[in-house]
């Protein structure tokens, strides 16, 4: 870069000291300064205008009038998680519904307690027993989440703990004649050994294996009542449950009965839900998910004892439903433990979106609709669920309710993509990045810092650096005096220093942290004897950075 | 096991035989060290001077002390005594404040005020939650129920914050308004920002109040296995008023607390009126209860007093004026005070020969972090030397524990350089119980006010260099004064500043010349006052440094180790006092540059400062006044013109921080200029007290008045001055083993200032009558 013409710098200061010659350096010619902002005040890229209009109504804020908050009683839980805050583009005081979720499971409650005065008479019994099934199949689902998706267990032994409890519980019904009512409770205690029998091997098998050993439960279950006399291997079925039905019903009214029973038990599995997955167990679970088992256990995580606790609670309650079941159905079938109902569960859940109660419950809303209702469609029903399956499979990453953060990832990677295409790296914010800034200071900073660079890339040549590394510090040519202002002159992230190894013999280059606390970190591992050495190849490393940029 | 590493304080800087001092030491990875009483000598292993020299001194309390880790309490609060635990408020009750936070939010909890246990979830508190929004709750001992405010409170602005709670009911209540005046917050009205907030809501149980828990202000109480209790939820920001009520306030009575800061007499149970309790020389730690209970409240780690507050209106600048607008009482989570470590020695001082000493702490390999100097003082018994060298412990303190390097972002192009960090310098940054120096700013943006030597001071040690100058700085480049004492073989006491502020002039009396240090930057007004009495009457001062008696700083009486100092408005200053908060706590005086408050460096030492560069250094050239006969001996022996062409600080004698003559700041008319340094480079840049208007021009190159001048004078009874106007100067004196025109010139002075009499050229003073 260094042409035979290059003008000559003369040290100034040394004019003070006349009984020696002047320092002279070779250096650039002048370049003004203002070069790179004439060059570049004219904006390329097109400008697009910004902003968003408020087409909706947003509550203000209570300002001086008392806010009185309710809450559901007897827990610390608010009504509705509201934030207040202030509107950055007006400073208005304004509230958001941070979690819409409580309206909407309002909303769905009161549509499936007033879903019957809705129903077609043609379809009526069609879809009031669907409709009882949903609500079974959306408690079972629910219990099944807190193991599938708070604890992230695969296990498929679920239909077993449903089926051996409901098997169970008739059979009990039958040998004692039990009333209706004891039957769920009994299908509890069985639920609750089940869950230990299921627990034991989840100490030690996880994934892959612990789903196939829990598929062996189920299929042992199967053929154990296919082949049993006692549990009806005659009948196709062990039947004979007392019902919770009261007598005299028309059968209208036997439907609407046992529709709104079987809604209630969907409650109780919400609840169920809510009382493991929202609180320290479920938190406690999803920290120790698999493959962060040994994370959290070095968090002082007891994880063995919350996948136990888990298994217990969600069997129980499934033991519950399996004594529902019972009552519900008259007895048990050994359809429950066949594989195409463990299949169509599992559809329930992927379609609505792992982890979340409101998957489970509209997954099994879909699935049973199509089903339970759609019966005309014959077989094809089935290639419908499995091609919602798998396109919820293909497409979506967190079922039908992931769809919206699903969307707005998507969005942000267009976003940063046009951003790329339109925008140069470190360059003019463009009005949509300039929305996401707060201290419009930094707008005009990045505008500012990015013309310097670019003059400053032009001052870069060996005389410079030939001229730093004969004196790091002292006097310098405007060239050189202006490269070194601007890196000093940088923000403290990552800033290069030189840390001292041993004093006036051994000097290494690290980078400032720029947060208090924190250490500076080594950017490489060459040493140098002495400070002035050090200070140049910091000022190399530094003109390097700028010419990357 | 730890990486091992040694750190300690002293609880005194000054001594003499026969006192006690106390040793305070922390240890990791070790449960004991090897100590060794050493006399310092030279602290800069700059290759071209001697080198690092100390001297092993024989003590009884030498060999392998015991020590421990040590645990520091981090943050300012105020702790209440409450023996019949007025404070446990077991129906219901209301505590309100006003606030002014500083850093709101980030993740971190910040306790307003209250009986709280972080560890157990015991007793209540009015909080800023980690989101910045204000927050009351309590604990049984197992869950915590709160209610917090409808939005964030916003930095730097004031509010009135109150919460009630009925004990019936299990209603609490949130009251958030704001009450800025035109003066004393942030944001103007036009900013069109609504502060308020009124919440509502029933709790589920009551809290427990067990007896054993601490009222606290700006803080809780938590608790750690080896450690015990300590307090955590440091608050950023001021209070100003806070009190607590045995009952529920109603809205009505909220609202007139929020425009008087009175509190109704019914129910009261404790009003801290942090405006009480002003004087004309400042106010202490002891916050005034002006309730029925006396439950006086005292600071820790010295929350900052004479701060404005809720109602400051702008036109009274100083508590003196309007005590009543001057409640603000500020916090910030990283100040430190006194580390009130375990002891761990005490020693009486034995009769040792006056001057720098320090017990050498080591450990395994005795480098960096395994080595630790506690440095101290030893003053004599009874002066018998006619030479004393004073030493700038204030200023010390000002630099203790700076952290430029990590931080300021204007370091690197103020110092014209990058810099140059030790394992040590790594280790003061990672630590936040070393505090902070006069030069850092809290976490929150303020600057800081206080600094104390009850703590480790990693840079107030032999071979400590400034990271961010390269060169030693204070103490260690004071040293080479010490040195160059030694080897010239002079009898010499040393006292310091504290000594100074004690005893005034009595302790220089006794000397026929007093020499300065490099850098006596930070001196208060008996300091001051002592220097210039006794160069009045018939005292030597030598000032061997630049950049002296600048700041006004001011010390309580009772805990010496403390210094306050307030930057505002002029000065090369790193930080800069809010409005209204230019008055020192501690003195009630003005603080800032002596140069604003009348008393010019110049007006005393013939020269004040005018600029400071870091990036090199330029030799003096002897001005037409040093062959005055007045003058001329001074430079006796010396040939040629130059002097100090080489130095320990940046290679000559003229540079760092410089200082110059000026007949407008008060320099004697009479004073000559013996030499000046010049040529500077354009780092040196005029310092902003002596700007009006920044133009292009100002610096090195360009302005002549960036130079150090040595200015002679003599004063009354045959008292005299010599200023070097250079912190280079004095590094320039070890270089060739102390041989060298620099040390030639000073030990012309240093031998005719100690020797009581006329001093030489004192009778050329006739009119001049040339030929030539």
């Amino acid at each position: 870069m260094t042409d035979s013409s290059a003008p000559i710098w003369i040290d100034p200061i040394d004019s003070q000291f006349p009984e020696k010659p002047g320092r002279e350096a070779v250096t650039n010619s002048f370049l003004s300064h203002q070069v790179t902002w004439d060059e570049t005040t004219r904006f390329t890229p097109k400008m697009y205008p910004v902003g968003r209009l408020r087409y909706y109504y947003k509550w203000p804020g209570h300002g001086g009038r008392l806010w009185s908050r309710l809450r559901y009683w007897p827990t610390r839980r608010r009504v509705l998680n509201i934030h207040g805050d202030y509107n950055l583009k007006t400073m208005r005081r304004e509230k958001t519904i941070v979690d819409k979720r409580p309206i909407w499971w309002a909303l769905a409650l009161a549509a499936l307690f007033t879903m019957p005065l809705f129903v077609p008479e043609g379809f009526r019994n069609t879809v009031m027993s669907a409709a009882s099934v949903f609500a079974i199949y959306a408690a079972i689902n629910l219990c099944w989440m807190l193991i599938v998706g708070t604890a992230g267990i695969f296990s498929l032994a679920t239909y077993a703990v449903v089926g051996a409890a409901a098997y169970g519980a008739t059979y009990l019904a039958i040998m004692l004649g039990l009333p209706w009512w004891v039957l769920p409770f009994a299908g509890t205690l069985i639920g609750l050994v089940f869950g230990v029998m299921i627990a034991l091997p989840a100490m030690r098998l996880d994934g892959f294996y612990y789903a196939l050993l829990t598929l062996g439960v189920v299929e042992l279950c199967r053929v154990f009542v296919v082949q049993s006399r006692q549990l009806g291997s005659a009948t196709g079925g062990l039947y004979g449950a007392p019902s919770y039905l009261p007598d005299g019903l028309s059968q209208s009214n036997r439907l609407l009965f046992s529709y709104y029973a079987s809604v209630l038990l969907m409650i109780f599995a919400l609840f169920i839900y809510r009382f493991i997955d929202g609180k320290r167990l479920g938190r406690l679970l999803r920290m120790a998910q698999e493959k962060k088992e040994g994370f959290a256990q070095a968090c002082g995580v007891d994880f063995i004892r919350a996948r136990i606790m888990v298994f217990l609670a969600s069997s129980a309650a499934l033991g519950f439903i399996g004594g529902f079941y019972a009552i519900h159905f008259g007895g048990a079938s050994p359809n429950l433990f066949s594989f195409d109902t463990l299949l169509l569960s599992l559809a329930m859940l992927v379609i609505g979106g792992i982890g979340r109660a409101e998957g489970a419950v509209l997954g099994t809303l879909i699935v049973v609709f199509i089903d339970r209702v759609l019966i005309d469609l014959g077989p094809l029903r089935y290639v419908l669920i499995g091609t919602i399956m798998l396109s919820v499979a293909l497409f979506l990453r967190g079922g039908l309710f992931g769809i919206k953060d699903q969307f707005r990832t998507w969005r942000d990677k267009k976003k940063s993509e046009r951003r790329a295409t339109r925008a140069e790296k470190g360059g003019e914010m463009l009005p949509e990045e300039a929305t996401e800034m707060e201290d419009k200071d930094q707008v005009y900073f990045r505008r500012f810092d990015k013309m310097q660079r670019d003059f400053l890339k032009r001052l870069v040549s060996d005389a410079v650096i030939a001229e730093h590394q004969s004196r790091p510090l002292g006097q310098h040519s405007e060239a050189l005096e202006r490269l070194l202002i601007y890196f000093r002159r940088q923000g403290q992230i990552d800033k290069y220093a030189i840390l001292v190894l041993e004093e006036f013999k051994a000097y290494r280059i690290v980078a400032l942290s720029g947060h208090r606390g924190t250490a500076p970190r080594v950017v490489e591992d060459r040493n140098y004897e002495t400070p002035d050495q050090a200070y140049h190849a910091l000022f190399l490393r530094r003109v390097q950075d700028l010419l990357e940029t | 096991m730890a990486e091992k590493k040694v750190f300690g304080y002293a609880d005194k800087i000054s001594v003499k035989p026969g006192d006690d001092i106390g040793f305070y030491v922390h240890a990791d990875g070790t449960r004991s060290v090897d100590a060794q009483l050493v006399r310092l000598i030279h602290g800069d292993a700059h290759p071209a001077g001697p080198g690092y020299r100390e001297e092993e001194i024989a003590c009884v309390a030498d060999g392998m002390w015991d020590v421990r880790k040590q645990f520091t309490q981090v943050g300012a609060f105020l702790t209440v005594a409450d023996p019949s635990g007025h404070l446990a408020l077991d129906g219901s009750f209301s505590l309100c404040t006003f606030i002014f936070p500083t850093n709101p939010g980030g993740g971190r909890r910040q306790c307003l005020l209250g009986r709280w246990d972080a560890f157990g979830n015991r007793g209540y508190g009015l909080w800023l939650n980690p989101d910045g929004s204000l927050e009351f709750g309590f604990g049984d001992g197992n869950e915590v129920d709160y209610v917090d405010a409808e939005v964030p409170v916003l930095r730097n602005n004031w509010y009135f914050v109150a919460a009630t709670f009925d004990a019936r009911s299990g209603v609490a209540t949130l009251y958030q308004e704001g009450v800025s005046t035109r003066y004393n917050s942030l944001l103007s009205k036009v900013a069109n920002v609504d502060f308020r907030s009124h919440v509502r809501e029933t709790m589920r149980f009551r809290p427990l109040n067990p007896p054993d828990l601490p009222f606290l202000m700006a803080g809780a109480q938590d608790r750690h296995t080896l450690r015990g209790t300590f307090v955590t939820q440091c608050l950023n920001g001021k209070l100003d008023r806070p009190a607590v009520f045995g009952r529920v306030l109603t809205r009505d009575e909220l609202d007139r607390y929020r425009d008087t800061a009175t509190a109704p007499a019914e129910g009261l149970i404790a009003y801290w009126d942090t405006a009480c309790g002003y004087t004309e020389r400042g106010i202490g730690d002891r916050v005034i209860d002006r309730g029925p209970n006396g439950l006086d409240a005292e600071g820790y780690n010295r929350p900052v007093r004479a701060q404005t507050g809720y109602n400051w209106q702008g036109r009274d600048d100083c508590f003196r004026l309007a005590p009543e607008q001057f409640g603000g009482i500020e916090f910030h989570d990283d100040a430190i005070i006194d580390c009130k470590w375990e002891l761990t020695r005490t020693i009486k001082v034995p009769d040792l020969k006056s001057g720098a000493y320090a017990y050498r702490l080591r450990t395994g390999d005795a480098k960096g972090l395994r080595e630790e100097y506690i440095v101290f003082f030893v003053r004599a018994s009874k002066p018998t030397a006619s030479i004393l060298f004073l030493v700038p412990t204030g200023s010390y303190l000002a630099y203790a524990n700076e952290h430029l390097s990590f931080d300021a972002e204007i370091m690197q192009p103020l110092a014209g350089q990058s810099p140059i960090l030790s394992e040590v310098d790594i280790e003061l940054y990672q630590t936040a119980e070393f505090g902070l120096s006069l030069y850092d700013h809290h976490a929150d943006g303020a600057g800081v006010c206080y600094s104390t030597y009850r703590r480790p001071i990693l840079n107030m040690r032999p071979k400590a260099r400034m990271s961010s100058m390269g060169v030693t700085w204070q103490f260690p480049a004071d040293l080479s004064i010490i040195a160059w004492l030694e080897h010239m073989g002079y009898d010499y006491d040393v006292t310091t500043d504290e000594d100074l502020h004690r005893e005034g002039l009595a302790a220089l009396e006794p000397y026929n010349v007093v020499l300065s240090g490099t850098h006596p930057e930070y001196v208060s007004e008996t300091m001051l006052d002592a220097t210039e009495d006794y160069i009045a009457q018939g005292g030597r001062f030598i000032y061997l440094g630049g950049n002296g008696f600048y700041w006004n700083v001011g010390y309580h009486s009772d805990d010496p180790w403390c210094m306050e100092v307030r930057k505002l408005n002029s000065g090369m200053r790193a930080w800069q006092a809010r409005p209204g908060e230019y008055y020192l706590a501690t003195t009630g005086q003005k603080s800032g540059l002596w140069k604003d408050l009348g008393r010019p460096p110049q007006k005393v030492f013939g020269v004040g400062f005018i600029s400071e560069g870091f990036d090199s250094a330029r030799p003096f050239r002897r001005m037409p006044d040093s062959w005055h006969r007045r003058a001329s001996w001074i430079l006796d022996g010396i040939e040629g013109e130059i002097i100090g062409d080489f130095g320990l600080a940046q290679g000559a004698a003229g540079g760092i921080e410089i200082d110059r003559y000026d007949l407008t700041l008060g320099t004697p008319p009479h004073a000559l200029i013996v030499a000046s340094s010049g040529g500077h480079s354009d780092n040196y840049q005029t310092v902003v007290e002596e700007v009006l208007y920044p133009y292009p021009g100002l610096s090195g190159s360009h302005d002549y008045r960036v130079r150090a001048d040595m200015v002679y004078f003599t004063s009354p009874q045959d008292g005299a001055v010599f200023s070097t106007g250079s912190i280079a100067f004095s590094q320039s004196l070890p270089y060739e083993n102390f041989d060298n025109n620099v040390s030639r010139l000073l030990a012309n002075i240093v031998t005719a200032f100690s020797k009581p009499g006329k001093l030489p050229g004192w009778a050329w003073s006739a009119e001049e009558k040339q030929w030539r």
